[in-house]
């Protein structure tokens, strides 16, 4: 008896020592990186070496995978070392955001520093999506007045320049109107925290991702119109059957590349890239809660082109902390220095891709094609507008393309 | 050939396996023991013959990475580390630039324009007895 336990035991012993062995064999030989933002040494690159560098602001070198990604830096096993993640393979969501992201050197700060980007875009209209949800609350007449009392999180300002200080939390779950409930279940897939649709035509990732990944593992601020898109150009709302609507059709222009129920464009609106002409405050929110995206768009033809009696706005650089300085350092499409003119919005703030020429004309750079517009000011041609008529459709009368 | 009884197989295989699993026990020991964990990072750089480096010369030591200078006054060196996020500045006219976010040196390490706030640190260098450069990056 004693020796067949002995044997059994024997065979059992070898097997889990054998397995251990084999298991050890199979774990990869790490590759190790050691970024010089943490110190701490890290595995991840054993897997991941083929990943693209993110950024020319986020080399590998310097901030390593962990400092955004989370996870557990020496863990061989993919469940393991995947198992502390923030936001899965965005960290970005706006949910782990200020972890990731954030923190005072990076991008969560003070305002005089530039650095208030995540508090910008947690109380903008593409987080908050605070006027939708009072339109079709005040429409459906759950609340008496168009103003912004909910948005998707409840978010609080306590500098406000607007008045509002604070929104509600949205929950489709408490209205009692059927079809605010049904906004609430098929028409809230564009804030930018929003999971996207089924279907790949406009995929896209969540919070910071959403606008500035435009490929796989990439950041960048030469964000094309398609990016866009993605929300703002996929379909649209048929409010009768309050549900979203998505776009079928195959475009093969880029004219064509519009949903929208118009049918006329000025050569701007179909050449040029979105970014090209809304400011990063109307896109990623000027720190303020807005009741709705006409509160903080303001860009329009005139920014640019002036009225029949103003030129446009211009400055000069002088300071060498200009954000339009830095701005250009990103997305290097023109080479920037002190002592150049550039367009500056009816808000001051830069319109850093453009320069003002000699011949008293002006240049646009695409933020995402690097291509060269040469456009002239409205003053001193034949020109006809008014000038409390400055929206596009005015400038359509004239300048339009029909498609 | 004696015919092996059920009794001396069973005895014998149990020996082999007893061995076996001694042997690959004693293997994963050793292993563990002889695990080598990550060395800490380097902070002291043999620059070699202090001789080699002459007076007003300026080296770039991507490996560190600092500049070494050598004046009249001594030996110096400037890390290249950038003191915003860590990057490693580059020679840029008659300083530092940062590639990542924009930081611009002069000459000295001084912050010309952010977001980097504190100039580039200065690093201890040591002459040897046997005349070689050591340079310290702690």
């Amino acid at each position: 008896m004693y020796r067949r336990l002995l044997f059994i035991g024997s065979a059992v012993l070898l097997t889990v020592i054998l397995l251990a062995w084999q298991q050890g064999l199979r774990t990869p030989k790490p590759i190790t990186l050691t970024p010089t933002l943490t110190g701490k040494t890290e595995y991840c690159i054993t897997c991941h070496a083929d990943l693209p560098e993110i950024s020319k602001s986020h080399p590998l070198k310097t901030f390593g995978c962990v400092s955004c990604h989370g996870g557990e830096r020496l863990a061989l096993n993919a469940d393991l070392a995947h198992s502390s993640m923030r936001g899965g393979a965005n960290p970005s969501d706006l949910s782990v955001v200020e972890m990731s992201c954030g923190g005072s050197n990076c991008h969560s700060g003070s305002e005089a520093d530039n650095r208030d980007h995540i508090q910008r875009v947690m109380t903008s209209v593409q987080s908050t999506y605070a006027g939708a949800i009072a339109n079709i609350r005040f429409t459906f007449g759950a609340q008496t007045d168009l103003a912004a009392h909910l948005g998707i999180n409840a978010i609080t300002d306590e500098h406000t320049q607007t008045g509002i200080t604070e929104l509600d939390a949205f929950d489709a779950a408490t209205e009692t109107n059927p079809m605010v409930q049904k906004f609430g279940e098929n028409c809230l897939t564009c804030h930018i925290n929003a999971i996207p649709r089924d279907g790949d035509t406009y995929t896209r990732q969540t919070g910071c991702a959403a606008c500035h990944s435009t490929e796989k593992h990439t950041l960048t601020t030469a964000i094309p119109y398609n990016q866009c898109n993605a929300c703002h150009n996929r379909g649209n709302y048929d409010l009768r059957a309050m549900t979203f609507i998505e776009r079928t059709d195959q475009p093969t222009k880029r004219i064509q590349d519009y949903y929208q129920p118009i049918a006329q464009f000025t050569q701007c609106e179909y050449t040029l890239d979105c970014v090209d002409c809304h400011t990063r405050s109307e896109v990623m929110g000027d720190g303020d809660i807005h009741a709705n995206q006409k509160d903080i768009q303001y860009v329009q033809c005139q920014t640019c082109h002036g009225t029949m009696t103003n030129l446009p706005q211009i400055k000069t650089i002088t300071d060498p902390n200009d954000i339009a300085l830095k701005m250009a350092f990103l997305n290097p499409v023109l080479d920037l220095k002190l002592g150049d003119a550039i367009l500056v919005t009816e808000k001051g703030e830069p319109l850093w891709n453009t320069r003002v020429l000699p011949d008293g004309t002006y240049e646009l750079i695409g933020k995402a094609t690097s291509q060269r517009f040469n456009f002239r000011p409205v003053m001193g041609t034949a020109c006809e507008q008014k000038p409390d008529e400055q929206g596009s459709q005015y400038c359509h009368a004239c300048h339009a393309v029909e498609r | 050939m004696p015919e092996l009884s059920r009794r001396d197989f069973l005895k014998l295989t149990t020996n082999t396996l007893l061995t076996a699993s001694g042997l690959l026990g004693l293997g994963a020991l050793f292993r563990f023991f002889g695990y080598q964990t990550e060395p800490p990072p380097q902070t002291a750089f043999d620059l070699g013959e202090a001789s080699s480096y002459p007076i007003d010369s300026r080296t770039l030591l991507p490996n560190v990475p600092a500049l070494l200078l050598h004046t009249d006054q001594g030996f110096s060196a400037l890390s290249l580390v950038c003191t915003h996020l860590g990057c490693t500045v580059e020679s840029k006219g008659k300083g530092f630039a940062c590639p990542c976010h924009g930081s611009k040196y002069d000459i000295q390490g001084n912050v010309l324009t952010g977001p980097a706030k504190k100039q580039l640190n200065a690093l201890r260098v040591e002459i040897t007895p046997d005349g070689n450069l050591i340079l310290h990056t702690d």
